[in-house]
Formats: C-alpha cells, structure tokens, sequence
C-alpha cells in the first residue's frame, strides 16, 4: 500500500510538472499580449508607453526565462501576482474556488441522492416501464446541450414566473435564503447531467450485478426482492459506480465554465477561462495546475476506493 | 354513484389529494405497486378517480393515465394552484414600487481588472470609479470643456494659463487650477496640492506601471501655490492646453506608504486593490464600499462630497458578461438598467425596444467610436486613389445603416464626428453610386469582366482580402454585406477572420493585414489623430512596432497640418486648419469610413437625469443628476 | 486439416454467420433502430444539403438585409435569420460539419487510442507502464479548461503556413486534433485490457509458434476480436464530441463563421434568444437528437455486440 501511494505520489509530481511547462508553453504560443488589447482601448497610449509597459510586466523575455522564473518562485510558494485581478493568485482562486464548491458540491450531491436510487431500481426492474422511463431520461439528460437548458431555465424561471434570479451570487446579506435562490437554477441546469450519468452508470451496474450467480443462488434460497437488491447486489454494485464517483469527484473543482457564462456565477471555470484569454500567466497556470492536482487526487481515490471495496483485488493486480 | 360530464366520480363533496393524485397514478403506471397499494389501504382513497373503459370502478395503469388526460384542463389548474400555494420560498416579492426607490442596480458586461486610476485603461473601470471620483476638467454632454472640481476653467485669455519658454528653449504652457471648496477624500482628509504633487511623482516613476505616461513626461512639474491652488508646467503648448480629462488623483495620505516602500511593487500593493473598500480613497458623491471580484460592486453615498447630494442610497453594479443573461436580468427586474458603454449592441437594443419599449426607454446615442475600413496601403491595388474612392461609391452605406441598426449609427465621411465642433458637412461625400464606381475602376484599369469579376490588362482580378475580428456577429453581418455590395460591381472581397487577440496582436499592428482591415478607432472630442495619420508613426520592423498608423500613409501636407493643428491655439484659424485635414481625408480616403457606432442605453421609465455624452466621459460622471421620476 | 490450423482464426468465417446474430440482437432494441433511422436520414440530408439550396434557389452564404427575420413561408420554410439566410439550408450545412466533425473527431480519437493500447497491451513490459502512466496523465488533465488552451493557440507561431491557418477549414481540422489529442484515452484502455487478455489465447500462442511477427499478429488476431469494443466507444464518443463543438463554438474556439455549423448556430442565436428564439430552438434540437440517436445506437450496438454471446 505505501508503494503503491509513493508511486503515485511520484506520478502525479511529474503529471504536474509536465503539465505546467506545456500550458505556460502553449500560453506563449497565444497571439497577441494584454497591452496590444491596452491599445486597441486607449488612444492616448503612445508606442514607447507599450514598450515600456511590456518591459515592466516582462513580457519581452523568451518564455524558457518565465518559465524558469516562475517555477523557482512556485516551488519556494510564491504564487505571484495576478495582472487580471490585480491581487495574489491565491486571494484570487479562494472566493472562486467557494463558490465552485458551493455550486458543484450541490449539483454532485442532487446526482447521487437522485440519481442512485433511480438507476437502482431502474437496474432491478430490467425491461419494465420504469427501467424505460428512467433509460430514457438518463439519455435525454446527458445529451441536452447544457448553455441550451440554462438558457431555458432562466427564461422559464427567472423571466416568465419571476420566482428564481437569473444568475449572480447574492449581495451583502440575505443568508441562507438568497445563497440558495441564486444556486437554485445554475445547479439544476449542472444537476440534469449529472443525475442522468449517475443514474446510467447505476443501472448498467446493477443489471450486470443482478445476471450473477450469486444472485440467482439468493434468490433460490428464498431471499425477497428487497433483501436481494439492497443486501447483495447494491454492495457489489456500487464498486464500479464508487470509482465513477471518485473521478467525478475531480471535476468538483475545474467548475463549469459554460454554466457560469450563463448565469454570471464567479467561480473556477470562467476564472480559468477568462485567465487564459486573458494572458495572464500566473493565475491560469496555477488554477489549472490545481484542478489537475485535484483530478490526480481524485484518480488515485477511484482506484484505493476499488480495491477497498473488492476483497478480489489489490494493489499489485491493479495495474494489470 | 353519480357522475359528472366527463364520466368521473364527482369531486365537490370529498376531500381531494390533488398534490398526490398524479404522482401516485404514476407511480403505479410505473410498475412501484407497492407504494400505490399502501396508499389505497390506508382509506384516503383519492376521489378524482376517471373510470376504467368498461365503466367500472376506477380505472389502473395504462387506462387511467389515458383517462386522467382527458380531464386534464380540469384539473390541471386545480394542481397547479396545488402546488404553487405549497411554495412559500418562491413567493418572496421582485418588482419593487418606484416611490421607494433606493437601490439601484446597473448591469454590465465587463469586470475591471483593477481600481486604481492611472494603472491599466478600462472603459468598465472608468465606469465604476466615476461614481467616486471626479476628473479636474471634462467635456460635457454638450461635447465643450468645463470644470469638474476646479473652481472656473483658466485660459489664456483669463490669464489662468500663460505660455512659457522652457528650459531647453521649447514653448510650454503653465496652467493654474484651483480646487472647489469642500472637496475632502471619504475618510474627511482634504484634497490638496500635495495629493497632485503625489499623483505627478508616481506616474512620472518609470517603474509604476502607469498607463498614459505620455502625459506625465509632458507635465514636469507642478508648483503648489496653496493647500487649493497649483500650476501645472507642461512641456509643450497645443490647443488643448487646459484639458486635464485624465490625470487620476491619488491621496498621499494613504497611497505614500506603498509607493514609498518599493515603488517597483506598487501596483501590486496599492490600496486601491488591497483595500477597495477604504473610504479615503475616493472624493466623489459615492465610494465603493464592496467588492465581489467577478460578480459584482458595491457603491454607497459619500458623506463628504460636497456637491449635490445623490438619490440613490445604494449602487451596485453586477456584472454579466453574456448579453442574453444580461436581457433576462433586466426582464426579471434583478437588475434596473444596463449600462449604454458596456452593454447591449445595437441590434439587440432595437429589438428590446420593440418588444419592451413600454417599460424601459432606449437611448440610442452616436458614439466617437469610429468604424472604418483600413487599406494596407502596400498593395498595389488599393493603392491607386480611385480605386479606394470607387470601392466606397459602390457601397450603400445608408441602407446598411437603416437594416441593421435602425438608423441609429450615422454614416461616417471622415474620421470627425459630426458632434465635434470641428466637424464640416461640407466635405465630399461618397453616396451610393454604382455607375460612377464602375467608371472609376474602368479608368483605373480594372475594365476586363470575365467571370462576374474585373481584370486588369495583365489579367489579374480585382480581389483583396476583408478581415476583422472573429466572433463578433455585427461586424460579420457587415462584412457579408460588404462583399456582396463589392461583388455587384465586380469586386472580390474574400473574408479573412481572426480572434480579436490575433487581430490586433499580430495581424494589424505588424501591418500582415494585405487587404482591408475593418475596426474601429476609440478617440476624443477634437483629438488629433497624429499616430494614426502622421508618416512617423508608422509601425515598422526597425521601430519595434511602434505606432498606430497601419495603412501606412505618408502625405507630406497632411503631417504639416497635424503639426499645425496641434499647436493652433486660435480657434477660427483652427478650424480652417480642420477643415484642410477634412477634405484631404474626404478626397485621399487613407480609411474608408463606415459608420460611427453608438451605445445603446436601457433605463427604467422612472429613471430620468441620465445623460450620454458620446465621448469618453461616461454617463456616471453626473450620476448625481440621476433622480426617480413618476 | 490438422487441430493446430482449426484452431487459428486465419480461415475466413462466414459473414452472415459472425453478423446475422449480431444484427437481430441489435434490431430487437427499438430504440436503437429508430435513432439509427433517425441518424440516416440526418446523414443523407446532410449529403444532399447542396442539392436542397439549389432546389430553393438559395444561396447559403448571401446576406440579404432586406429579408432579416422572416417567419416561415414556402421560399423559406423555416425562415431566415439575422442576415436573411435561408434557416433551413443554413441548418443542413450545418449538419455536414457538425456530423463530419463528430466521425473524423471520433475515428481519429479511436485510432490513436487503438494504436496506443494495443501497443501497450500487446508488448508489456516497460513499454505499457510507460504507456499506462501517460494515460493516467492524459486522464488526469481537466477536459474543458485544456481544450480552451489548445483551441487559443496561434497556429502562425507554431510555425505553420499561414495558408494553412487561414483556410476555412482549419478550424475543422483544429476542432478535431484537440479532440483526440485528450479524449483517446478511454479507447486506450479499453483496448489494452483486451489485448492483454488476448494475448494469452491459444490462437495467438499458435500464430507466435509459427514465427508471425508482432504485427502480423496484432493485425490479423487481435485487431479483429477488438472490433466490437472499438465500435461501441467510437459510435458513444461521437455523440460526446458534438457536445463539445458546440461548447467550443458557444465560447468562439470552435468553428468559425461564416462557416456554419449546429454549435455556433446555436452560440449565435443565444444572442438573439428573445427576439427570435427559434433560431436556438433548432440547432439545439438537432444537438439533442442527434446525440441521443448516437448514444442509443452505441447502447444497441453493446448489447448486440456484448462479448459474451460471440463464443468460439
């Protein structure tokens, strides 16, 4: 077991740094730098004012130099300093990355709680009314285009009944109440996907569960149909389902870049997004290194959650 | 038992589980017999039950789903107020009445990247932070120069300003302001000299970051006269001597410290980012007194402004940078107006005003934002005059105008605007005119048609490239148009889009752009477009790309006018001098002007006192004007 | 002939006999026959759009101002849009690069991933934990956030002939190489797990004790047995891939316009949502059917296909 993490703790130390080297490089390969968006605004801002402005931020130094720069600092915890938000990368991933949690975290939680049970008893009845029904909806969930349902929503919600707001984070105070009246929408739009893959993944596992032996040996024995479904087959189960969890687990924090367009939610995808075309180096390659650091994590508790769960297995077999 | 028209069992004598029925009839279509059964035993059976087809009893399952639709606009109603009445969350009141109007809540599409006043121009910074600041002196709505914090504006002529040799032998101006009374920063430090001596101290510092350091080279000292009176010494004298529309005043009371400690950093440890919410950072009628980075600012009044007093008691600008959330914010009243600089385009505003013109006024207000074609004068093609003045005769201008924007974005002539007082209607124009755009190129010696094109004698075709920037659907609506008005004439514009990062970072600031290059220039009231049309400015290899000039034109009597304007303090010698500079561009069309863009403003009907200006000045420098109308 | 040879799998079977099987398992699934239908017909129409403008008399690219928002007539059956382009021929073009895009994306993610799993899972030793590892790597970037990275990049400082970047189809070709480049990874996997297993079959040890070659081998004995995974990934991450042009064009990284396709149809018209909304309504409609059709499809095809019943 402790080989198996310190291999993997090695891994992902080089997964992140490869990554950092390939995504500062192709950020160099982006056309144009933030002061030639400086002058297409301002006409008063002369050619030697850019100059220098470009010397100031370091931009005409090759990008081996930046690198280098920028990974001495990392590595002794200098974050630096973010053009686009004018405060330290770290103040500026921390609200963000609240309220990723916050957003993310509800959506995942919806998933589970609803999409669990439909795709087990969906699993259980195969080829009833009630397995198509939910087959059906799982695949109408997965494949909406998810800015087309937000905007929908909004119109339904926000705009024709007036009940829920179209999209922000709540002002000042307010609570409870308004923090979950301004998820409400941007979380339900987030949620349909995740219930419907959930509930999927749930019920193909519970099927191939019910084919077992073992199952027809229960029942023989003259086990009910509850006793079967959630003492036997759920537990054997939710292992596979336990690693597609785990993994889904990392994408908590890379948040949802087009669902945060919509509804005008600060949070980590349109902060990576706006980072990069932005230009600013700093802040993305940081928020990027991290959701990548969280994905590794959540990788690597897939794979320790299926071998807890499956006395079959263990770590040497794994990577077979 | 008794039933009523549609063969059910009747409903008015019993109690009816219309939150339940439905649910429960799917749940038992669905196969979950259990849940049904339980239900039934426990004797609150529901009512509504439709009949089966035999007319027995209640019907089940698939029948009962069947039958149940039928009855559907009965009940469906009844379920629906079911529901809606088991919602009290959602029942918390938007709208809010107009008489207590206390907050108002501005939409817009962009995020500052900083607060402070000099480090990195932003149209939605300037938006924000002229709520709580105010400049010394700016054009008004009227497009003329007066006092924002100065007591009267000094002149030559009042002896406010007086011309000076300086020492290196150039002629320089030094103009004297003083300070309106009362003005003190939030946390009740007044405004002084010595906060202008500051501001000038940090922006001439190489190292600050400071944007426009141009100005700051110009103005080398600033003599204090008193704690409310200073000269400002500028290096050269032009006619706009007394503008002072862009110096952003900092106060060394609290800003010293980090300048002081390591000016090189500064930028990155000013208060104005560390601490935004600090009132003494600002001396307007508002100061910002929350920030949410991304989503949203938060303004109050300042008890320290000693001009009019403000409506409004809280102003929060949200920020949504996706257009159609920002409609369905206003709709849904989540927010009260969307601000005209950085808001809706054009179009969209049209159709809103249609659709909702009775609960929201649109101001359309022309705009300095100049769209222009720019020849890359290299090329021979575009290189011959009549050519350039062919192409523009060959494009309808007014009906591009008239379809696409409702007329609201007037067609430009030359690079002047006509608000400008400098502007002459008298310039040569290019109206619609196919006939004589053929003639032209026929004398320029694009006279082969073959194919639906031109050729010249040599047999090349009369085909250029037409780029702008990618993934901005106005523009592309334009450049459709375009080409096909072109190709009515025989001309072949081939489109050629770019990320706006690419345009503008590479292909037109290396002049790499080999046909027309369709954007727009930003300017100001009776601003001198120097490096846009001087042969100096044009940006090369050997100049590290400095420059604006991109079409590359090098007229020896234009660059002597733009040196001559600048410095014409006379203001009749000065327009003729403008005039000049008119019918040189109207006549040599260096661009080929399209239109000029205009700002579409969505103010609530109680809203009044909000008044566009057209150039830089942004409407929230007079947003203690703003007031709630019945 | 001798046991060694009945056992290699080098004598051809019958088609019908490998296929006829497959099929009737496949034609019992309703849903799927329907969304294969359903695909078809998509496909052909998509083929044909150039046959259909030329049958209105419409010309796909030609802005006519004078005609912005028509509603539906018999010129224009479903009206025009913000420039006066025919909706329907526009949709139609549409389709051809949205579903070109989703097969080329989804064959060249399954040749890269086929390439790289059978490789890692055929030879082992180093080679597959170096393989493996990259793949682990590969899994574990965030999706969405790379893609915008990829899609952002200035193909002129890549050193690539600006001829090449500025053709229309370049950023077809651009949507498609971002796509495999990070989605080969689950067809990786799923091919080296059943190259392992493979490899130790008596089939496969026979042919090495004839002295194949490697390759020889991997063409003729694994390849085929690997068909039906490969199919279902391939028809499932088609579906997934329209999905992600549509994403990449609502952020303006995807295909640019005036190229049409469903995706920045769909971003265009989300602009316009409230003064005509239908032109979101139909690409997000045929978004939607579409990948659901996909995602039956490969569903039938996995139950058909399912190893288990395809016994020697």
């Amino acid at each position: 077991m402790t080989r198996f993490l310190a291999t993997r703790a090695l891994q992902s130390a080089l997964v992140l740094a490869v990554m950092s080297f390939a995504v500062y490089g192709l950020m160099g390969l982006m056309p144009g730098d933030p002061i030639d968006l400086m002058i297409a605004a301002d006409p008063k801002l002369t050619p030697e004012d850019a100059n220098r402005l470009r010397a100031l931020h370091g931009l005409n130094r090759p990008i081996l130099a930046r690198y280098a720069d920028w990974l001495w600092l990392a590595l002794q915890g200098d974050f630096g300093y973010s053009r686009l938000m004018s405060r330290p990368v770290p103040d500026a991933i921390g609200p963000a990355l609240l309220n990723t949690l916050k957003l993310m975290g509800a959506a995942f939680a919806l998933a589970l709680l609803i999409g669990l049970p439909a795709g087990m008893l969906a699993g259980a009845r195969p080829r009833s009314r009630l397995d198509y029904a939910v087959n059906a909806l799982a695949f109408a969930g997965i494949s909406i285009p998810s800015f087309w349902l937000g905007i929908l929503l909004i119109i339904v919600f926000a705009v024709l009944l007036g009940v829920l707001p179209a999209g922000g984070v709540a002002i000042g105070g307010g609570g409870w109440t308004e923090t979950l009246r301004h998820l409400a929408l941007p979380v339900a739009t987030l949620a349909v996907a995740g219930i419907a893959g959930q509930a999927r993944y749930m019920r193909a596992a519970m099927a191939e569960t019910l084919r077992q032996d073992y199952i027809r040996t229960a029942r023989a024995k003259g086990a009910g149909e509850t006793r079967v479904v959630l003492g036997h087959a759920l537990r054997n189960a939710l292992i596979p389902v336990a690693t597609v969890i785990a993994l889904d687990f990392g994408a908590l924090f890379s948040g949802a870049l087009v669902t945060e367009t919509i509804f005008a939610y600060p949070g980590m995808g349109r902060l990576i997004y706006d980072a990069v075309m932005g230009n600013d180096f700093n802040l993305a390659l940081v928020a990027l290194l991290f959701a990548t650091l969280i994905t590794l994590v959540a990788n690597l508790l897939a794979d320790v959650t299926y071998v807890a769960l499956d006395p079959r297995v263990s770590f040497e077999e794994r990577d077979a | 038992m008794p039933t009523n028209a549609y063969g059910n069992i009747p409903v008015s004598s019993r109690i009816n589980r219309l939150g339940a029925f439905y649910p429960l009839l799917t749940a038992r279509w669905l196969g979950l017999g259990r849940v049904w059964a339980r239900f039934r035993t426990s004797g609150t059976t529901p009512v509504l039950l439709p009949r089966d087809r035999a007319g027995h009893g209640p019907a089940v399952g698939r029948e009962a789903v069947g039958a149940t639709i039928k009855t559907m606009p009965f009940s469906l109603a009844r379920v629906l107020a079911g529901l809606l009445a088991l919602a009290p969350v959602f029942a918390l009141p938007l709208a809010k009445p107009a008489e207590a109007k206390d907050e108002l809540v501005i939409g817009m599409t962009q995020f500052p990247a900083t607060f402070h006043p000099s480090i990195d121009s932003m149209l939605a910074k300037t938006y924000v932070l002229s709520m709580a600041r105010r400049p010394l002196t700016m054009h008004d709505a009227r497009w003329e120069l007066g006092c924002m914090i100065c007591v009267s504006l000094p002149t030559i002529e009042n002896g406010g300003a007086v011309p000076e040799t300086i020492p290196d032998g150039k002629k320089g101006v030094a103009v004297t302001f003083t300070f309106r009374p009362g003005l003190k920063w939030g946390d009740g430090t007044p405004l002084t000299s010595r906060d202008v001596a500051f501001t000038l101290e940090v922006g001439r510092h190489p190292q600050t970051g400071v944007s426009n350091q141009e100005f700051y080279r110009s103005l080398y000292k600033v003599d204090a006269k008193s704690d409310d009176t200073f000269t400002l010494h500028f290096d050269k004298l032009t006619f706009d001597y007394n503008a002072v529309n862009d110096m952003g005043l900092l106060p060394v009371h609290l800003e010293e410290k980090p300048f002081r400690a390591d000016p090189a950093a500064y930028k990155n440890r000013t208060l104005y980012d560390t601490d935004t919410a600090n009132p003494g950072l600002y001396y307007g009628p508002y100061r910002i007194a929350e920030v949410t980075a991304g989503s949203h600012v938060v303004l109050v009044p300042n008890d320290t402004w000693p001009g009019a007093k403000p409506r409004f008691k809280r102003v929060v600008v949200r920020v949504i940078e996706n257009t159609a959330a920002l409609e369905a914010n206003l709709l849904s009243g989540a927010i009260d107006m969307i601000a005209g600089e950085l808001g809706l385009t054009v179009d969209q505003a049209v159709a809103f005003a249609k659709r909702h013109g009775e609960r929201f006024n649109v101001i359309f207000k022309p705009s300095l934002v100049y769209e222009h074609l720019e020849p890359n004068l290299e090329n021979p093609i575009l290189r011959d005059k009549r050519v350039r003045q062919a192409l523009l005769h060959a494009l309808d201008r007014e009906t591009i105008v008239q379809q696409l924007f409702a007329g609201h974005q007037p067609v430009a002539h030359t690079g002047v605007n006509p608000l400008d007082w400098i502007h002459n209607p008298e310039v040569r124009k290019y109206p619609y005119d196919p006939k004589r755009a053929a003639a032209l190129l026929d004398e320029a010696g694009w006279s082969v048609m073959r194919g639906g094109f031109r050729h010249n004698a040599k047999g090349e075709r009369l085909s250029f490239e037409l780029a702008t920037t990618a993934g901005n659907r106005t523009r592309e609506a334009v450049q459709q148009v375009l080409q096909s008005q072109w190709r009515a004439v025989g001309a072949d514009a081939r489109i050629k889009n770019q990320p706006a990062r690419v345009f503008f970072g590479e292909t037109v600031r290396k002049r790499t752009f080999p046909g027309f290059a369709m954007f727009a220039w930003y300017s100001a009231p009776e601003n001198v477009p120097r490096t846009i049309l001087h042969s100096s400015h044009i940006p090369t290899e050997a100049n590290n790309f400095a420059g604006q000039n991109y079409t590359g034109y090098a007229n020896p009597e234009m660059d002597r006018l733009i040196d001559a304007i600048e410095v014409e303090l006379n203001r009749e010698k000065r327009r003729a001098l403008w005039k000049r500079f008119q019918d040189i561009y109207a006549e040599d069309l260096p661009s080929l002007p399209l239109f000029f863009r205009a700002d579409a403003f969505v103010l609530p009907k109680w809203l009044a006192g909000v008044e566009p200006t057209g150039h830089q000045g942004v409407s929230t420098l007079w947003i203690e004007n703003w007031r709630v109308q019945k | 002939m001798s046991a060694t040879a009945s056992l290699s799998s080098t004598r051809p079977r019958p088609f019908a006999a490998l296929w006829l099987p497959v099929a009737r398992r496949f034609v019992r699934h309703r849903a799927a026959v329907w969304s294969l239908g359903a695909l078809g017909v998509l496909a052909l129409l998509a083929l044909a759009a150039p046959l259909v403008a030329a049958a209105f008399g419409v010309d796909p690219a030609a802005a006519d101002l004078a005609g912005r928002f028509r509603p539906p007539s018999l010129a224009h059956p479903l009206g025009t849009d913000e420039l006066g382009r025919d909706v329907l021929v526009r949709l139609l073009f549409g389709a051809r690069v949205s579903l070109a895009v989703g097969f080329a994306a989804a064959i060249a993610t399954a040749l890269l991933g086929t390439a790289i799993g059978l490789v890692a899972g055929y030879f082992g030793g180093w080679l597959d934990a170096v393989l493996m590892r990259v793949t682990d790597g590969v899994i574990a970037l965030p999706l969405l956030p790379l893609l915008i990275v990829l899609a952002a990049v200035d193909p002129a400082k890549l050193g690539l002939p600006s001829a090449w970047a500025e053709a229309e189809t370049a950023s077809l070709y651009r949507v498609v190489i971002i796509v495999a480049a990070l989605g080969w990874t689950t067809v990786a996997r799923l091919v080296r797990a059943t190259a392992l297993a493979l490899r130790e079959r008596p089939f496969v040890l026979a042919a090495r004790a004839q002295g194949a070659t490697p390759w020889r081998i991997m063409r003729v004995h694994v390849l085929p047995n690997l068909a039906s995974p490969i199919v279902v990934a391939t028809t499932l991450s088609a579906g997934h891939v329209i999905l992600l042009e549509s994403v990449l064009s609502f952020l303006g990284l995807g295909i640019q316009p005036p190229t049409p396709s469903w995706g920045n149809l769909l971003a265009n018209a989300q602009e316009l949502v409230w003064s005509a909304p239908l032109l979101a309504v139909y690409p997000g409609l045929l978004i939607f059917v579409t990948v659901v059709a996909f995602n039956f499809v490969g569903d039938g095809l996995q139950d058909a296909l399912d190893p288990r019943a395809i016994r020697d």
